[in-house]
């Protein structure tokens, strides 16, 4: 019986190594000690823009793709084509966007941070830090989750943008079964800021996951190259299973007791 | 970082690099050392004797484990004050006890060697000295501060004193050369970027790396490594350096280079240099004063040409590096 809940104690110990990780971050940060060190949230997020962003809005404009085709083509199996914009306006933003910025961002970015900071604990990096007398915890992991939301906001909602522009082309110029005005007034009627906002605040969710966790992981590295291959690899775990439930605890909250749908008055 | 969670982290490193060499000794012994603790606590100066063992009797095996640690300690007559102290220092990851009441004073001034077997516990000494891990028991002075006792930021300011060189070199691989060593001097002064240049290309040219300073680290050879992390050490004007392994992985000649370097600054710069190794060549080259570590504790420490005319089997068979003695493969 013990060994049955060895691995569940395990699971809950380190959720809860986790959480206090991330509430030392979270304090580093809006604590302001980050600030100390403004110059290296600023590379740290020059290193997002350029590391990450566009492979970020491809795998965006892919997905819209995709919502529109599949979506011009349901409508026109339900005789339906003019509606097409409605299955845009839903998957595009409420769904796929949260969910491939969360993917992206976990092998991307989350691996990155595992695999860079893991690098620098294994190498006596860190430590060389903070035997300067640098904060180790505030140099490298709060000063990357202040990078993450100087830029994250930003190269999510242009994300958002390249979904709809994607599902546009789709349907209005692929498919071509309804004209570019049709498409726009469904896709705008069945979507509204407070969505927009919704969406935000999921896609943002994730990242701070992502960044937390891997932060965690790099920092809490060790056993050698090994030992960093295998923590990213739980971190990459970690975060595909945190995506999902933020993703599906952001529908329930946001749009799970109103679908906020113009449909039957 | 929390005291606790530094330690657990390490716990968790040890573990993870697989079964050592260092034994576990007699939960007997751990309370003799109990029992010494508190009246040792009460005279936190230099530390000139370890305590015998007052019981043999009742400690056989451990009498047999340490008998060639006659803790006999010389001080230089040229030393001031010790830079750095430990005091009854226990420290233990998982089963295996790696400092056993260990007792140092490095001295002020003058470049110290800790010299010992392999996995004796002579890096862990280091990472006591800059509070990177604490002691289970004991207590490790500063200048005569309590390292266990400080908090954070004072534990920041202290470290300020101290320029580390890790085995290699540990520079930060997404910055050049350059960027490295002046990273302390952007993080801690005011300088501008002139002033900065200044003493970067000057500590720089000191060690040899003068045209290198736009290279990034894995372009660099293990002794270029190594250099460039000790320019990095330097360049806030430590009063402590401490040098861990810097002979690991090079050739003769280069380890030679480096301890004419080590020299040469010390001489430059004054203040406590603290080299870890078990290069006996290293330690005829550059030690003025030398402590052997072994099982945890001080076998004997003093002057360098006093502990090379030692009459201590384990300490003459240990800088003589002759197989047959009281070191084995064990």
């Amino acid at each position: 019986m013990g060994r049955i809940l060895a691995a569940p104690r395990d699971w809950v110990a380190s959720l809860g190594d986790i959480a206090q990780f991330s509430a030392r971050v979270f304090y580093e940060v809006f604590g302001l000690r980050v600030f100390r060190f403004f110059g290296e949230a600023l590379r740290q997020a020059g290193v997002l823009i350029l590391g990450s962003t566009m492979v970020i809005w491809s795998l965006a404009f892919i997905l819209g793709l995709q919502c529109g085709i599949e979506g011009a083509y349901f409508n026109r199996s339900v005789g339906a084509p003019a509606y097409a914009g409605v299955f845009s306006a839903w998957c595009d933003l409420r769904e796929i966007m949260p969910y491939a910025f969360g993917y992206m961002m976990s092998a991307k970015v989350g691996t990155g941070l595992v695999a860079e900071i893991g690098a620098m604990r294994i190498t006596d990096e860190i430590d060389a830090l903070e035997v300067m007398g640098i904060s180790s915890m505030t140099f490298l992991c709060a000063t990357r989750l202040l990078a993450a939301f100087m830029v994250l906001p930003f190269m999510y909602l242009a994300a958002v943008g390249a979904g709809f522009f994607a599902s546009y082309l789709a349907v209005v110029e692929q498919i071509g079964e309804v004209s570019s005005g049709g498409f726009f007034l469904i896709f705008w009627m069945f979507q509204n800021p407070p969505d927009l906002l919704y969406s935000l605040i999921k896609g943002m969710a994730m990242a701070t996951m992502i960044v937390l966790v891997g932060t965690y992981y790099g920092y809490t590295a060790g056993g050698g190259p090994v030992g960093v291959g295998t923590a990213t690899a739980k971190s990459m775990v970690l975060n595909v299973v945190g995506v999902h439930l933020i993703g599906m605890l952001g529908t329930q909250i946001f749009w799970g007791s109103d679908p906020r749908a113009p449909i039957g008055g | 970082m929390e005291r606790d969670e530094r330690n657990e982290e390490h716990d968790q490193h040890f573990e993870d690099d697989g079964p050592t060499s260092w034994e576990i000794e007699d939960d007997d012994e751990a309370e003799e050392h109990e029992e010494h603790e508190d009246e040792e606590r009460g005279s936190r100066t230099a530390v000139t004797y370890e305590p015998e063992p007052d019981d043999e009797d009742d400690h056989e095996g451990e009498d047999d484990e340490y008998r060639w640690h006659t803790a006999k300690r010389t001080r230089s007559d040229t030393a001031e004050s010790d830079a750095v102290e430990f005091i009854d220092v226990k420290k233990t990851f998982g089963r295996n006890t790696v400092l056993n009441g260990l007792n140092l004073g490095i001295p002020e001034g003058q470049i110290s060697m800790i010299l010992g077997p392999s996995g004796t516990g002579k890096s862990v000494c280091i990472k006591h000295m800059v509070g990177l891990l604490y002691p289970d028991e004991g207590d490790v002075l500063v200048h005569g501060e309590s390292v266990p006792d400080m908090r954070d930021d004072d534990l920041f300011e202290m470290r300020k004193k101290f320029g580390v060189l890790f085995q290699d070199g540990a520079l930060f691989g997404s910055m050049n050369l350059y960027d490295n060593v002046a990273f302390p001097l952007r993080q801690h002064t005011d300088k501008g970027e002139d002033e900065i240049n200044e003493i970067v290309t000057r500590r720089l040219k000191e060690v040899g790396l003068g045209g290198a300073g736009d290279k990034m680290p894995n372009e660099l050879s293990g002794g270029m490594r190594k250099r460039a992390g000790f320019a990095r050490a330097l360049v806030l004007d430590p009063q402590i350096v401490l040098f861990d392994e810097p002979d690991s992985g090079l050739d003769p000649v280069r380890t030679a280079l480096l301890c004419e370097l080590i020299k040469e600054i010390h001489e430059e710069n004054g203040g406590a240099y603290v080299v870890i190794t078990h290069d006996i060549m290293s330690a005829r080259r550059v030690a003025e004063y030398i402590a052997i570590l072994w099982k945890g504790r001080i076998v004997e420490s003093g002057p360098a040409a006093e502990l090379f005319n030692s009459d201590n089997q384990f300490v003459r068979q240990f800088l003589s590096g002759e197989a047959r003695g009281p070191l084995g493969m064990e």
